[in-house]
């Protein structure tokens, strides 16, 4: 059986992990779980949930850091129909498992959430879109879903109130698409999930044609603390503009991979060395993507660099998904990177020329590259094709995204290439060449 | 004679009242289908469509566009191996050579000849930290190495009704349920 590998007695998502059954919901709410839901229906306007969640300065955690409490008040107050909250449970970004875990761990916590969230939007549905693999999650769910009915903390009268709260199950089936919001939607309404242009936003026309706000687990499972604790006092963590704690996943070449829970503003180097036992003896970092496969990677010699978000957006790249992939003076950056490239072009919905055709021909290019057929003209064909893939020529991030892993990667590591395209050698992975 | 048996058919019948349009009843009810049959059948995407009163075309399109329904004949047991980067890093080019050994098999999709087994390599699982990982009958095995896929593979050949009892994956840290009625989703691989 293996371990769960991640922060357990954390600050804030992570507070009770490691106790035993915290799944169930006995012991969730034996611990202090569904206070937070208790105290808003009970008691809170659905303007003084957002003002809660506003003073908290929580930042949605799907990767576009978009303020929480902001979301949610451009959801119409005076709708006359159904308004929903949706839960992006899509979690597919490379590197990216933090959402796994907080929901293996957790799942009432989410719920929890969802049902506060619910409120706040003056809705009465919330639905989790869970990507199709994840089938222990999803069962974990279903069964804390049942029980939450069972105990009467969701349905008609949810702690004896008349605010009817209800939560649904959608499952995926296999599209890294569907994370982007809009593309959800449009699988969650039976269609292909391809993105669709905006305006209007979900908050106007959403699912099913409703208001709709569509909100991260993680930003949905960190809810529950903020009301219990208040938003001040979450607010004590993280930086100036970036607030309180996140999740982030460490995974390939270290000694301790894992999802850990820190605090907003610490440096790579403390997650990557010290949390996640730093890459194995005799290596060192090459490179890290510090926030999923989409964020512009940077070389090991920054990892001092702060976790802040926008100290992140100000260097070009993201805190993103929080999906940190750390690859040592083993590996060699250009099969990294056209093994992504192999991701973005499997992955784009094809709505858009520039990413449709632009990451099939970066594919391409890549494996004469990899074939030892590369020449000047394969790396000028990469840094065209990256250009014309970035800079909102697409109707959605995928695009973008498959443009700064080759530009990221060309930027800091221009020898690797060279010495692929001109050279046709690889001092790095050499069998890979001889092969 | 249907493709698909009378009572899945009024099972799907059922679905589009679940949700806010019914339209949102489609990728369940081609769940459905494949449970029963393994995998979709032509025949099988068009009684879907008559019985959630869509079109075919609309039904096909839909199932083509995830890579989770599956258009050809699939081994009882497949394996889903990420070779995404973090899987990448720690050997899941060695998991697939293994893997293609041990179940005689040269390509993705194609099925052992005793019909148990077929592979595919898909994008990230979202168990980064497990890496190497593969999805197989609804769990996730992770820190594969070369003898755990052969044991993987070993342990179903040895008991085939093995999936019907219910496979334990080494994520899963709840205790075991009374299983009764064992949970559809973990009847048939798919
Ligand atoms: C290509 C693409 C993939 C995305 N994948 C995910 C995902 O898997 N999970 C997620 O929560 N957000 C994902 N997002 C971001 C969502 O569109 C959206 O911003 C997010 O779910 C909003 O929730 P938040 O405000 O709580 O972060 C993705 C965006 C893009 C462009
Ligand atoms: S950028 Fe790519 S994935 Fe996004 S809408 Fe356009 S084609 Fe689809
Ligand atoms: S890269 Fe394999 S599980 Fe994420």
């Amino acid at each position: 059986m293996a371990e769960q590998r991640g922060t357990v007695g954390g600050p804030v998502l992570t507070e009770w992990f490691g106790r035993a059954n915290l799944h169930k919901l006995e012991v969730y709410e034996k611990l202090g779980g569904y206070e937070g839901l208790r105290k808003v229906v009970t008691g809170m306007s659905a303007a003084q949930v957002i003002d809660e969640v506003k003073a908290s300065g929580l930042r949605g955690r799907g990767g576009a850091d978009f303020p929480t409490a902001t979301k949610w008040s451009f959801v119409p107050k005076d709708h006359p129909g159904p308004k929903y909250i949706v839960v992006n449970a899509d979690e597919s970004e490379p590197g990216s498992a933090k959402d796994r875990y907080l929901m293996e761990n957790s799942p009432h916590a989410l719920i929890e959430g969802a049902a506060i969230a619910t409120f706040a939007i003056g809705g009465h549905q919330a639905w989790i879109y869970i990507r199709g693999e994840y089938d222990l999650p999803y069962e974990k769910l279903r069964d804390a879903i049942a029980e939450a009915h069972a105990k009467g903390h969701l349905g008609d009268h949810p702690f004896g109130t008349d605010y009817p709260l209800d939560i649904r199950l959608y499952r995926g089936h296999g599209a890294y698409i569907c994370g982007e919001e809009t593309a959800l939607l449009e699988s969650l309404e039976g269609k292909r999930a391809q993105p669709r242009s905006r305006p209007p936003f979900p908050a106007i026309k959403g699912a099913w044609g409703q208001p709709t706000a569509v909100n991260n687990v993680e930003t949905l499972s960190t809810v529950p603390w903020i009301i219990r604790h208040g938003g001040a006092e979450y607010a004590k963590r993280g930086t100036e503009k970036a607030k309180g704690t996140r999740m982030v996943t460490v995974s390939g070449d270290v000694q301790k991979p894992g999802n850990y829970e820190i605090e907003i503003g610490v440096t790579y180097r403390h997650i990557i060395e010290e949390l996640a036992g730093g890459p194995f003896p005799g290596r060192k970092v090459k490179v890290f993507w510090p926030g999923g496969s989409s964020a512009k990677v940077l070389p090991g010699s920054m990892l001092d660099t702060s976790t802040d978000l926008d100290g992140l957006k100000a260097l070009g790249t993201m805190g993103g998904s929080g999906g940190i992939i750390v690859m040592d003076d083993s590996h060699c950056v250009v099969k990294g990177a056209a093994r992504l490239l192999r991701f973005y072009a499997h992955e784009s919905c094809g709505k858009c020329t520039p990413c449709r055709v632009g990451s099939n021909w970066a594919v391409r290019t890549y494996e004469r590259i990899l074939a030892n057929e590369g020449s000047q003209i394969e790396l000028a064909l990469l840094d065209r094709v990256q250009q014309g893939l970035q800079g909102g020529r697409c109707l959605c991030g995928l695009g973008d995204a498959a443009g700064w892993v080759i530009q990221s990667t060309m930027n800091h590591f221009r020898n690797e290439y060279e010495e692929h395209c001109l050279h046709h050698t690889c001092s790095v992975e050499g069998a890979l060449i001889h092969a | 004679m249907s493709a698909l048996s009378s009572h899945l058919l009024e099972e799907i019948k059922a679905l589009p009242a679940k949700y806010p349009q019914p339209r949102s009843a489609v990728m369940p009810a081609l769940d459905l289908a494949q449970e029963e049959l393994g995998h979709l059948t032509p025949e099988a995407m068009s009684e879907v469509a008559v019985a959630l009163q869509l079109d075919p075309g609309y039904v096909e399109g839909v199932a083509t566009f995830y890579t989770l329904f599956h258009l050809e004949p699939v081994g009882k047991h497949r394996f889903y191996v990420c070779t995404n980067l973090s899987c990448m890093l720690r050997g899941a080019e060695d998991v697939v050579d293994r893997l293609k050994a041990a179940i005689g098999v040269r390509e993705p999709g194609e099925v052992s000849k005793d019909g148990l087994f077929s592979y595919e390599e898909v994008e990230c699982l979202g168990a980064c930290e497990y890496a190497p990982v593969v999805r197989l009958d609804h769990r996730y095995e992770v820190d594969l190495t070369r003898g755990k896929i052969d044991s993987l593979v070993n342990d179903r050949r040895l008991v085939r009704s093995h999936v019907k009892t219910g496979v334990r994956s080494s994520l899963d840290t709840t205790p075991e349920p009374p299983r009764k009625k064992p949970v559809r989703r973990t009847k048939k691989s798919g």
